[in-house]
């Protein structure tokens, strides 16, 4: 099984046999994760598969230090997890917008620069650049619910930028939107994170959305998480989800999915 | 798709709408207060000055004051007891209700302690006050904050109770410290139960503020209504009662409405 993603450039995240039990009551605890391998280059985009109890969002949590493994380890840039202090260069995207609804759009870009004790200016000037950035120039004085589903995602999309991080988590960013809105948002995380040389990984349901954004998917088997397989899509981009190399990748990989979701 | 969705044009109607209805509830009001006149005016009628006097006796009874100069130090005085032992309320039952919200230990522990002070009533208060204080203006202040105190700390507790754990999250991913947690996150959703619960403590110290002012005061207008009883003048008593009201509704409507439109602009309006 090749549970590591090959590659010449610089390792940014790995993990190593990493396990998570959650405790519960009145039962043993409940393994969620076991023996996690996984290599995720520089710049790569890694896709992480699953159906529901594999593990995805812990896998997520735990390289994003919200949550501590019980097993293994995990090497950021090349440091092991507890001697890791750049933690502003890693931002997250949860799968709700999760944007404070007493503050206007400007305003909720700028929290992530708050926690960083970023000062008045500086901070005007980088989240009016970075609203331009997700294309909501002039929207900046807008409260959250005076905009609509695709601009509240970009708002949240640009607070995870404000900060010039390297390293992007997210978790099902993107499955309340509508397809419309949400083939948008991935061509403008695509853009970005090239522009920025960002590394990308995000959990997913939605395995077409996972080959249209990834460079590498990861196949997770549920109860508990493990990897089941890794493939590279190497496919140009944009990938169109309606040509047939793109649709042939999706329908290979949902085989795939299937197959590891039943032999649990 | 970028465009905002409440777009100006369709407000206008909505606007006028506002406008009929405020003319509509103030002609309401307007009847209300005719209507109590003159209700009280036949009422004096079978009544002797002493139990009930007419409202034109209370008017004469009112300008007399206003005139006397002494209207104005007595008001000041109690207002002034009352905006201090309030301030201090704030002052100390805003941080003391994060603390316990934000901490599991500290608020278990201390809940009784609420419970005990919340089933003190007031005049208990200002008996002891007056042992502790004497004749001073802290037997007031101290009665007001005993009365104000516990209902800001309860509401503000409430509130950091009510506070999403998906936005804690939030702070946590971006490494915010946790002093910054609690200006960012905590205190502004519990803005609108601290501004319900102020509101009520202020109300509530007003009115006690005066049962202390008769016990333990010389001075203020809790005394002067003490003096007015001692001498049957109840068109002073009354006067000085319609002065007291119409300063809390002035205080509401001056005051603490315009202030809740500022700060709570961001929620979504509710259409009716």
């Amino acid at each position: 099984m090749p549970a590591r993603t090959a590659g010449d450039r610089p390792c940014k995240v790995r993990l190593s046999g990493v396990g998570k039990w959650f405790p519960r009551r009145g039962a043993p605890p409940l393994q969620v994760l076991d023996g996690i391998d996984l290599d995720v280059p520089e710049g790569a985009i890694v896709a992480l598969v699953g159906s529901s109890g594999a593990g995805k969002s812990t896998l997520l949590n735990i390289v994003a230090g919200l949550v501590e493994p019980d097993e293994g380890t995990v090497t950021l840039d090349g440091k092991p997890q507890g001697a890791f202090r750049d933690w502003r260069s890693i931002t997250y995207m949860f799968q709700d917008d999760r944007l404070l609804p007493w503050r206007t759009a400007a305003a909720n870009v700028g929290f992530g620069l708050e926690a960083a004790g970023v000062g008045g200016a500086e901070r005007r000037r980088r989240v009016a650049e970075t609203l331009d950035l997700v294309g909501l120039n002039g929207f900046g004085d807008a409260y959250p619910h005076e905009l609509s589903g695709g601009m509240r995602s970009r708002v949240a999309l640009a607070r995870s930028l404000v900060t010039g991080p390297s390293l992007l988590l997210l978790d099902e960013p993107f499955s309340k939107l509508d397809p419309g809105t949400r083939a948008q948002m991935h061509a403008e995380v695509l853009r970005i994170a090239r522009m920025r040389a960002m590394t990308l990984i995000f959990v997913t349901h939605d395995v077409e959305e996972a080959v249209v954004l990834a460079d590498w998917v990861v196949v997770l088997r549920p109860r508990p998480g493990r990897v089941a397989e890794t493939r590279a899509i190497a496919l140009p981009h944009p990938r169109d989800p309606v040509s047939v190399e793109v649709a042939e990748a999706v329908r290979s990989l949902r085989v795939a999915l299937a197959e590891a979701s039943a032999s649990c | 798709m970028l465009s905002r969705t409440p777009s100006p044009p369709a407000r206008a109607p909505l606007l006028r709408g506002a406008v009929a209805g405020r003319l509509r509830t103030l002609g309401l009001r307007l009847l209300l207060v005719v209507l109590a006149l003159a209700l009280w005016q036949v009422a004096s009628l079978y009544a002797p000055a002493f139990v009930l006097p007419s409202p034109a006796r209370v008017w004469n009874a009112w300008t007399g004051l206003l005139a006397s100069g002494s209207f104005a130090t007595d008001l000041g005085i109690t207002l002034g007891r009352i905006t201090t032992g309030f301030l201090l309320a704030v002052a100390i039952g805003l941080p003391l209700g994060l603390l316990l919200g934000a901490s599991r230990i500290l608020g278990e522990f201390f809940e009784p302690v609420l419970t005990v002070v919340n089933t003190v009533s007031s005049s208990i208060w200002a008996i002891f006050a007056l042992i502790w204080f004497g004749l001073s203006n802290w037997t007031t202040i101290f009665v007001v904050f005993m009365t104000a105190m516990p209902l800001i700390l309860t509401n503000v507790w409430q509130g950091t109770r009510t506070v999403n754990a998906d936005y804690v999250e939030l702070a946590r991913t971006f490494r915010m410290p946790r002093r910054k947690v609690l200006s960012a996150i905590y205190l502004p959703t519990i803005l609108p139960l601290f501004f319900s619960g102020a509101r009520l403590a202020f109300g509530f110290g007003a009115r006690v503020s005066l049962v202390a002012e008769t016990l333990g005061a010389s001075s203020g207008i809790g005394y002067r209504l003490r003096q007015a009883a001692d001498l049957v003048q109840t068109d002073q008593v009354f006067a000085w009662t319609l002065t007291l009201v119409g300063l809390m509704i002035g205080l509401e409507a001056l005051v603490l409405k315009p202030l809740e439109r500022h700060l709570f602009a961001w929620k979504r309006q509710v259409q009716p």
